[in-house]
């Protein structure tokens, strides 16, 4: 038996969503390449991360609002050692990015993609970036820097 | 309403700690159950309350195996305790309240590991919510890192800073012959900053240890405590408060002049007890990392935010020093067995007993026991204990 040409792809072992119904919005939205942030409608915060309610006032009118994907690092690590699936991309950086929209910051964890994890320093500027898990029909978020 | 009545600490027990040890979780938790009893002078059968986490995965609930363990019989008093939930006091209160008379806490486990190491690649990819902790490969210490990093930004603490904590903590286990550590002598701050990175800017001795062993100890109503082995050392104050989810939702500021749970339990607890913070003799505080204990004596009010590095740097928590902390080594240099809220109570106990040897505090009369868990300062417990 002749072997194959090219070998069979890694599996993706790395952590994929869970589908429930309140964050099918959210990940309908990832998938346009939409960051969708639950807005409220009586007072107007944001809410991080997604909650029942408004974490300002508890209203229940929420609705999940695009926005800019512009952020600034609020802190960040690189890990040295990562757990389960992670372990083979050390070093990687953990990113708290606090979006610019307001009220109510939300700060909001991602990888670091597309740059080194030397170039962070908190203050600087990022963007929400995303990329696709084809075969498991997925599209996440990261981080990546902003000029 | 409830009667009220004392509440005191009246056996604790520590089974060896060790990296790895060839027992099973459930004969640790009953040998440390069976000799928190002994050291009260107390039998299983006095026994009306259980707190404690469940290691068996068949029994759902805490209480159920204990409940027939001990022979079928009512329980009064249960606490599930989780890794987020300490609820050190509330077993006093229970037993304030005439509720129960006699409480074992308890936790042990082995062969189970409680950090990064401790997670297996999996055959297929886990199912979360896309903003669980471990969506993007994090972990405890990353969240830790991350809160160091801005603590470092915000208030110019330095690596070197941190690592005093560890050295620190060391020496006092070089005095705990039951401490992981100790033996292996002092560390340096180079030894300290040469360690390995697990998540910047924390290296391996930044971090907790990660080990197989058990804990009990014995909360008795006063009457029956005075009948006890041992001299009682009373609850004489104590507060939970919880803040956060686990490891996912953060606000901005995260570190704040208000303070987190952790101040607000110390607060309540000290006010309680009606002491303030130079009437303690001793202490015991969660050093899950080195940034903890910093931020600790923070919001715990024994120095003012920003200058727990300084505070930590002029000794006032050696050995020696006004507020002796962590007299056993702490989670950085004694054990981290997965649960550790027992380990402060225990190790102030046996300060106030006068059993500690070689760490001893001279005199000491009053205590403060101090837990944690969820994300950073999400989840806190504070006990203040006195005897005399």
């Amino acid at each position: 038996m002749t072997s194959s040409s090219t070998a069979a792809p890694m599996p993706y072992r790395k952590p994929l969503p869970a589908i429930a119904d309140d964050n099918k919005p959210f990940l309908d939205g990832l998938r346009r390449h939409r960051f969708l942030v639950p807005k409220c409608g009586a007072c107007g915060d944001y809410s991080w991360i997604p909650h029942p309610a408004c974490r300002s006032c508890l209203s229940e009118d929420l609705t999940w609002t695009p926005v800019s994907g512009d952020a600034t690092v609020y802190s960040f690590t690189i890990a040295h050692r990562g757990p389960g699936a992670f372990a083979l991309d050390v070093p990687y950086a953990i990113v708290l990015g606090e979006l610019v929209e307001q009220p109510r910051p939300c700060l909001v964890v991602g990888n670091l993609v597309g740059a080194l994890p030397g170039v962070l320093e908190i203050g600087m500027p990022i963007r929400i970036g995303y990329h696709d898990v084809p075969e498991h029909d997925a599209t996440l978020w990261h981080w990546t820097t902003r000029a | 309403m409830f009667p009220q009545r004392q509440a005191a600490v009246v056996g604790v027990y520590t089974s060896e700690q060790a990296r790895v040890l060839d027992r099973t979780s459930d004969s640790l938790q009953l040998e440390a159950v069976k000799g928190a009893l002994q050291d009260a002078g107390l039998t299983a059968a006095d026994v009306d309350g259980v707190a404690g986490a469940s290691m068996r995965g068949r029994y759902p609930w805490f209480e159920q195996y204990w409940a027939t363990q001990l022979g079928g019989r009512p329980l009064t008093y249960v606490q599930e305790m989780t890794g987020a939930n300490p609820g050190l006091h509330k077993s006093a209160l229970a037993v304030s309240a005439g509720l129960a008379d006699v409480v074992v806490h308890v936790f042990g486990k082995a062969n189970a590991r409680t950090g990064i190491g401790g997670h297996p690649v999996l055959d297929e990819a886990p199912r979360m919510d896309p903003w669980d902790l471990h969506f993007t490969g994090g972990s405890y210490p990353m969240w830790y890192a991350m809160w160091a990093r801005r603590y470092m930004h915000e208030f110019g603490a330095t690596s070197e800073d941190l690592a005093q904590v560890a050295v620190a903590h060391r020496h006092h286990a070089t005095l705990n012959p039951r401490s992981l550590m100790g033996g292996r002598g002092e560390l340096t701050v180079d030894d300290v900053l040469g360690s390995r990175l697990i998540a910047e800017p924390l290296h391996l001795y930044d971090c907790a240890l990660d080990n197989d062993g058990a804990w009990a100890f014995v909360v008795a109503a006063a009457e029956v405590a005075r009948g006890c082995r041992k001299e009682p050392v009373w609850i004489i104050g104590g507060a939970e408060a919880v803040e956060t989810d686990l490891y996912m939702t953060v606000d901005k500021p995260w570190i704040r002049e208000s303070g987190s749970a952790v101040r607000r339990v110390g607060e309540m607890s000290f006010a309680q007890a009606g002491i303030r913070h130079d009437d303690l003799d001793v202490a015991n505080l969660y050093d899950c990392f080195t940034i903890t204990m910093i931020r600790n004596l923070e919001e715990l009010g024994f120095c003012k935010l920003g200058e727990g590095a300084e505070y930590f740097r002029e000794g006032h928590t050696r050995l020696g020093g006004s507020i002796p902390c962590n007299t056993d080594g702490g989670l950085l240099s004694h054990s981290h067995n997965g649960m550790t809220h027992g380990f402060p109570m225990i190790e102030v106990t046996r300060q106030l007993r006068g059993e500690c040897g070689p760490r001893q505090v001279p005199g000491a009369r009053l205590g403060l026991a101090f837990s944690q868990g969820a994300s950073v300062h999400g989840a806190a417990t504070a006990v203040v204990l006195a005897t005399g």
